[in-house]
């Protein structure tokens, strides 16, 4: 009999990574929305639910309101209940030790009592930022069969890529399914391997507990992958690599944000929304409240994924469509993501954009493209925008949120950054 | 501080009714819980309704199959019903020393309930129907009832005279006071008709059920009863008001919610589902368009898969429709997958059909033919098929039949089944 969970899931969803540009001004990166419906927290939440682990705690410091708001209270995710719940643990001040979190390791390491207090046998740490489908029942099996003190999640990429990752080699005790790990390097310049870690670590929290002190007493950098990592394996311990093989998606810029949604899409999609059992919190933004999509006469939707609300009376293609955005007549929407209550208005045409929420694009604005679509630079609108009719946004540019129509200039040149 | 706090108006929900006239819709749900719109039940447009005017406390009268209903309220927390002063109640028939029955009619069902009712002290009684389709402030017919003085007020509306039959028919004077009342008149003598909308003052409520144990029901009894001695006055009300109570009723009102101008629109009147209850549509994502596939005029839900074409339809979450395969002006509940070339034509599908590969659905033009068992049921060409059913590949179906739940009809092969017919 499952009472008492064993397994203490925490959430790394703090950080903010530039690179997002405008998507970051005002969330999270865990928070940036995915999908149609979703947020990229979500995906991990989602497998969290799949896996049976229900109390979970994320770890929250750059704008947590977006987080907080929708997290709700974890009912989404199954997760209200005697011993289920989500636990949303932002900076804090106390006794002699107020600060922000100085990084991933330092955010666990400040909410230690709390990780206490659930007794766990492991503590599964998960980064918020990821797209992809996993059973973490089998990495934790795995590091109870090898008796671990931490078990790292890994993913075999392509070589030439592995520098922009923490990069391990990993021998093969045990094949396909895993293996020691033997060495480790942090985003190294030089990778001497292609296995690439999946920020996804099952701790031993005696192992924690110590590896966190000794950081925290002896570093000046509180990082699990530069930091702990090393340490950890410097120090003896038991550290195992378990071997995925699943899809992994990356939305750590804004081009990889644009071609990791395109894998939702076409005839066979590698992102099965469907199958992965991805839920989102449907009273965040109020998506319980729109109706079903309505599709005008004349409209055209191809290779489109469009949730409830909309109202598509123009063109669409090969584009995602969150709840709320209409699409008038003769508007034509190609290779695009459009989030929550996008307006387009007649005649206007994007391609290759992505618009965060409240948006609304003139009669007859046309940004991006046309262009080579795989190569050309997204063009990324913030949200709360109105742009002006018959403005001309070129290739790549960049419009800050929530501008005074006045700030928009007629034409934008490609690339262009505007604020 | 009083520990029990009175409530201004307390909601009492009629849903038991068998809707029999939806046919296989009703075979194993109660009428209030047919799914309409895609998203939506029949009920959810009445407690949103209670939800938006700001009311707070309701009972759910229940007796025919009411397991649905029950999952789909749930808790009440999609309404707003949770909370220290708020709660939506299911109220089934039950046994005990004195009322162990059936409820025997709408009055006999509020007269078994008295206990709830005085458990929650209000000042009125806001008694509604769980059938219908609209969108109202109750709250503005509570005040207009306060101002009368009224003990009775009775939402109604105008209708054409050729359907008064329907309906119970009142005549009013200049102050809007009802002098004159017949239930489901057959000659016309006004065109006001019931709504089924009833503000109570509690304490008179309560008097009139006591007074005589026979009086069943509300349109037949005790409304007429009232207006012959009482104040009882009406309440009009202007707007989209349908009950959804016939196939073709349902076809009509499910079609208006894809027309911009006919004035019923979920979202905009604030409707909210269980977006958990039964299929809900918390568990599908985003619908795929795919490449070649051809939408006009539809309501795609969630969850959707289309890789054909969909005219003049609507579409609840979860539904697949293959490449090639068409469908016209049909409703088609959760679930649902359409195989490659199949054609649906004027139909309504329960949840989890599935059509095979080139089968129709509606074939031929005539609709004249109705169907021979439920004449009164399908009379337009309107062909209905059954919770789960299997429609086996190539299979030919007329207009008017009526393919009944759960059959797996996979035996039939090169099944044709002529206008009118059942299975």
């Amino acid at each position: 009999m499952k009472l008492k969970p064993k397994t203490l899931a925490m959430i790394l969803a703090g950080g903010r990574v530039d690179e997002l540009n405008v998507l970051t001004y005002y969330r999270p990166k865990s928070a940036v929305p995915f999908g149609g419906f979703a947020r990229v927290i979500d995906f991990p939440l989602s497998n969290l639910m799949h896996s049976g682990l229900d109390r979970v705690a994320i770890l929250s410091q750059y704008r947590s309101y977006s987080l907080i708001n929708h997290i709700g209270l974890g009912a989404a995710w199954d997760m209200v209940g005697r011993h289920r719940g989500i636990s949303i643990l932002p900076p804090f001040m106390g006794y002699g030790n107020s600060r922000w979190y100085r990084g991933s390791a330092d955010a666990v390491y400040q909410n230690l009592d709390f990780v206490r207090y659930h007794e766990p046998e492991e503590v599964l740490i998960l980064s918020g930022d990821h797209i992809y489908q996993m059973d973490y029942r089998k990495v934790i099996e795995y590091h109870r069969e090898k008796d671990a003190d931490l078990t790292i999640a890994f993913l075999q990429v392509p070589l030439a890529e592995a520098h922009r990752f923490g990069v391990a080699e990993i021998d093969d005790e045990d094949g396909a399914t895993g293996g020691r790990v033997v060495g480790y390097h942090e985003k190294p310049a030089q990778p001497a391997s292609s296995w690439a870690s999946l920020t996804i670590f099952c701790f031993k929290p005696k192992a924690l507990y110590r590896v966190l002190e000794d950081n925290a007493n002896e570093d000046a950098s509180y990082e699990f992958g530069r930091d702990i990592i090393p340490r950890l394996i410097a120090s003896g311990g038991r550290v195992y690599g378990y071997k995925f093989a699943g899809y992994w998606g990356y939305t750590r810029t804004v081009d990889e944000y644009w071609r990791t949604s395109m894998d939702l899409l076409g005839p066979d999609p590698v992102i099965r929304l469907d199958e992965w059992g991805v839920r989102t919190n449907l009273e965040h933004r109020g998506i319980r409240d729109f109706q079903p999509t309505i599709v005008g006469r004349g409209a055209s939707v191809q290779d489109s994924l469009v949730y409830n609300g909309c109202v598509v009376k123009g063109t669409v293609e090969r584009s995602i469509l969150f709840p709320g955005v209409h699409v008038e007549p003769g508007a034509v929407i190609r290779d695009s993501v459009l989030f929550f209550n996008n307006i387009v208005e007649k005649g206007a045409h994007l391609n290759k954009v992505v618009s965060d929420v409240n948006t609304v694009f003139g009669a007859d604005v046309h940004a991006g493209g046309p262009g080579d679509v795989d190569n050309s630079k997204v063009t990324l609108v913030g949200w709360n925008n109105l742009i002006p009719a018959r403005t001309v946004i070129g290739t790549g540019s960049i419009i800050s949120p929530q501008l005074p129509a006045d700030r928009i200039p007629a034409e934008i040149a490609p690339g262009e950054v505007v604020l | 501080m009083k520990k029990t706090m009175a409530i201004d108006t307390l909601v009492l929900l009629l849903a038991g009714g068998v809707g029999s006239r939806l046919n296989i819709l009703v075979q194993d749900r109660a009428k209030p819980a047919v799914p309409f719109a895609g998203l939506y039940r029949i009920i959810d447009f009445s407690l949103s309704n209670v939800m938006n005017s700001g009311l707070t406390q309701v009972g759910v009268l229940t007796q025919y199959k009411p397991l649905s209903l029950m999952r789909h309220l749930g808790t009440g927390e999609t309404w707003d019903f949770t909370g220290r002063t708020r709660g939506v109640k299911v109220l089934p028939p039950r046994t005990g020393a004195k009322d162990s029955d059936w409820y025997k009619g709408t009055a006999d069902a509020v007269r078994q309930n008295l206990d709830f009712i005085s458990s929650h002290p209000s000042r009125e009684i806001l008694l509604l129907s769980g059938d219908h389709i609209y969108q109202m402030d109750y709250s503005a017919m509570i005040d207009a009832h306060r101002q009368k003085n009224a003990d009775l007020t009775i939402g109604m509306m105008v209708v054409d005279e050729s359907e008064i039959h329907q309906f119970g028919a009142g005549i009013i004077d200049a102050d809007a006071r009802i002098i004159d009342w017949e239930e489901k008149p057959a000659v016309a003598r006004t065109n006001l008709a019931s709504m089924g909308i009833y503000v109570f003052n509690t304490d008179y409520l309560i008097s009139l059920l006591v007074e005589n144990r026979d009086e069943i029901d509300f349109g037949m009894h005790l409304i007429p009863k009232a207006i012959a001695r009482d104040n009882v006055f009406a309440y009009s009300f202007q707007g989209y008001w349908r009950d959804v109570g016939t196939i073709q009723a349902y076809w009509e009102a499910t079609m208006d919610v894809l027309d911009p101008g006919s004035g019923i629109s979920p979202e905009a009147w604030g409707v909210r589902s269980n977006s958990e209850s039964g299929a809900g549509v918390a568990d599908w994502p985003p619908s795929r368009f795919l490449a070649g596939c051809s939408v006009s005029s539809s309501m795609i839900s969630a969850g959707c898969v289309i890789g054909g074409d969909v005219r003049n339809s609507v579409l609840s979450p979860g539904v697949v429709v293959e490449a090639g395969a068409r469908i016209n002006n049909s409703i088609i509940l959760n679930e649902c997958v359409i195989e490659k070339n199949a054609v649906v034509d004027l139909a309504i599908f329960d949840k989890r059909v599935r059509v095979g590969r080139s089968a129709v659905v509606g074939s031929g033009e005539n609709r004249n033919v109705p169907n021979r068992m439920y004449p009164k049921h399908l009379y337009t060409g309107i062909t209905l098929v059954g919770k789960e059913t299997s429609v086996p590949a190539k299979a030919v179906i007329g207009r008017n039949c009526i393919v009944s739940p759960l059959k797996n009809l996979d035996e039939f092969h090169g099944l044709v089944l002529r206008d009118g017919e059942t299975i």
